[in-house]
């Protein structure tokens, strides 16, 4: 899922400073999971700003923010309350956000979030990053660990000279990714193959941005 | 004779590491040069050691040639990415730079830049494949150059990091890249570096024994604690604090000069590096009580 935080609460306000009145949108998957674009958000959200003065006309949190066809059609009941507000603000992630962007052309949309990555929930709240969506995996050779991720310098062949004890020379806190993938690929009596293949640099035109897919085939007319 | 020659030839070698400056007074730099100067058998230039920004290490080479001193251009994969290394390592080339030694680089967080977008387009076995690449007159994306380099080129290997055998997995891939020879992280217990000497022996390639004089008790205790990979064992600290204050220094130095010479009389490995970190004026004073000059 996508890993959001709230911004600083002051960079919103100075955003939305010429505005006096909003609609709020949340989103029901990773922005509520994060408690960022939840029940509790928007309605945290709605008493701050209310308190500040403003006036909220309406808030929804939607089933998934980022799909911008669903989240048009569950968004068309709030048409007047939408209409009534000077101002959007959007809880969830940056994708989310610029679905309100393409739905409301003439309406100011600011995001309520910072997006910080693809992330796994290992428990409540608790998340780590295991994937950077480079574009072409590598997993296959690393035992299903992914050092572009895991390893701050992204290394594709082995431990640095930093690592201390099994841990990275960044932080004591994080186990090192190349003595993780060893001891994977030693249980999986891999340790051959790990010793034999030398991964070739990467090619990061993969991960060229912006990057766009069409997954279905196209319906001939 | 150059660095290649005098290592190939079998000549117990002693390199050095010359540290550019943060800014372009470089008066002390030089000096330190001077006093390496036909003493040792090449310089390694630092590629803005821990990720601390600093004069860039091209440059600094010319200018040990220019005193005399044969380079080592240390290259980190920390701060340009694969059009940026390869082109400066023409520019190497054409400046009559030799050697060059292949490392993937502190990350940018233990410098004095935390806010830098660390690189890391490629890292060291990949680096060592584009030198030998350039070697062989052909670029990272097989196109062919109108003239190859001719480095000799190296890399790092950490005799005592815990756990060693990805370490040594990681040695034999940086070998099969064509690393030509390793200068390693410093080493304070010969018995295990021997250890580590038999298994980079099943390979054609020099290794240097890198050195860091410990200065007193405290230092090492220290360097124990915080630097990754080594390790000084408790018998060396117990005579550094059995030396006391004014002769802690003295005795360090010994104790370095004293494993060089057991080094090169067993032949061990074949040669040694010795990390001064602002006392290279110390340099020749070790080698002459090692006996090496
Ligand atoms: S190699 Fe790593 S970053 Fe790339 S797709 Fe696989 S898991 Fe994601
Ligand atoms: S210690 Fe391990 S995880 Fe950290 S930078 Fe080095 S190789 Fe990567």
């Amino acid at each position: 899922m996508i890993i959001t935080k709230k911004r600083e609460f002051k960079d919103l306000m100075e955003n939305i400073k010429g505005y006096k009145s909003f609609f709020l949108i949340g989103c029901s998957e990773c922005a509520t999971l994060c408690g960022t674009g939840g029940e509790p958000e928007l309605k945290s959200m709605k008493e701050v700003l209310e308190a500040e003065g403003k006036a909220v006309t309406g808030s929804f949190i939607a089933k998934t923010g980022c799909q911008v066809l669903g989240t048009k059609v569950e968004l068309k009941p709030f048409k007047d309350a939408i209409d009534k507000a000077e101002c959007i603000i959007v809880m969830s992630c940056g994708a989310g956000t610029q679905t309100a962007v393409e739905l409301y052309e003439d309406k100011a949309v600011y995001p309520a979030n910072d997006s910080l990555f693809l992330g796994n929930m290992t428990r409540l709240q608790f998340f780590d990053e295991r994937c950077s969506l480079c574009g072409r995996c590598i997993l296959d050779k690393t035992g299903g660990i992914c050092p572009i991720t895991a390893c701050p310098k992204g290394i594709l062949n082995g431990p640095c000279g930093g690592c201390k004890d099994g841990h990275c020379e960044i932080s004591p806190d994080i186990k090192c990714a190349w003595v993780r993938i060893y001891e994977r690929m030693k249980k999986l009596n891999k340790l051959q193959e790990l010793c034999e293949t030398t991964i070739e640099a990467k090619d990061w035109s993969a991960a060229q941005k912006p990057r766009t897919l069409i997954a279905r085939e196209e319906k001939k007319k | 004779m150059s660095f290649r020659e005098i290592l190939n030839s079998g000549k117990f070698v002693v390199t050095a590491e010359v540290g550019p400056p943060k800014g372009t007074d470089i008066k002390e730099m030089i000096h330190h040069m001077e006093v390496l100067k036909g003493k040792i058998d090449a310089a390694n230039i630092t590629d803005n050691q821990s990720a601390v920004m600093r004069i860039c290490s091209m440059a600094v080479c010319k200018i040990a040639m220019d005193h005399g001193l044969e380079p080592i251009l240390q290259m980190t994969c920390r701060d340009r990415n694969r059009i940026g290394l390869q082109s400066d390592l023409l520019g190497a080339s054409i400046l009559g730079i030799q050697n060059v030694l292949c490392m993937t680089g502190d990350h940018v967080s233990a410098g004095d830049h935390k806010g830098a977008k660390p690189v890391y387009d490629v890292e060291s076995v990949q680096l060592l494949k584009i030198v030998d690449g350039l070697n062989n007159g052909k670029d990272m994306s097989g196109n062919e150059m109108k003239g190859s380099t001719n480095f000799f080129q190296g890399a790092v290997v950490t005799p005592e990091a815990n756990p060693l055998e990805p370490q040594l997995i990681k040695f034999d891939k940086k070998v099969k890249a064509g690393a030509k020879f390793f200068q390693t992280q410093a080493i304070y217990d010969i018995d295990k570096f021997k250890e580590f000497m038999k298994h980079a022996r099943k390979f054609s390639v020099k290794v240097l024994a890198g050195f860091v004089v410990l200065k007193s008790a405290g230092m090492a205790n220290f360097l124990n604690n915080n630097v990754p990979g080594i390790r000084v064992p408790q018998t060396l600290i117990d005579e550094l604090k059995a030396a006391g204050k004014e002769k802690a220094l003295d005795t360090g130095m010994n104790i370095t000069a004293r494993h060089i010479k057991q080094l090169k009389e067993e032949n061990i490995c074949d040669g040694v590096h010795i990390m001064a970190i602002g006392m290279e004026d110390k340099v020749p004073v070790i080698m002459e009580r090692a006996g090496l000059l």
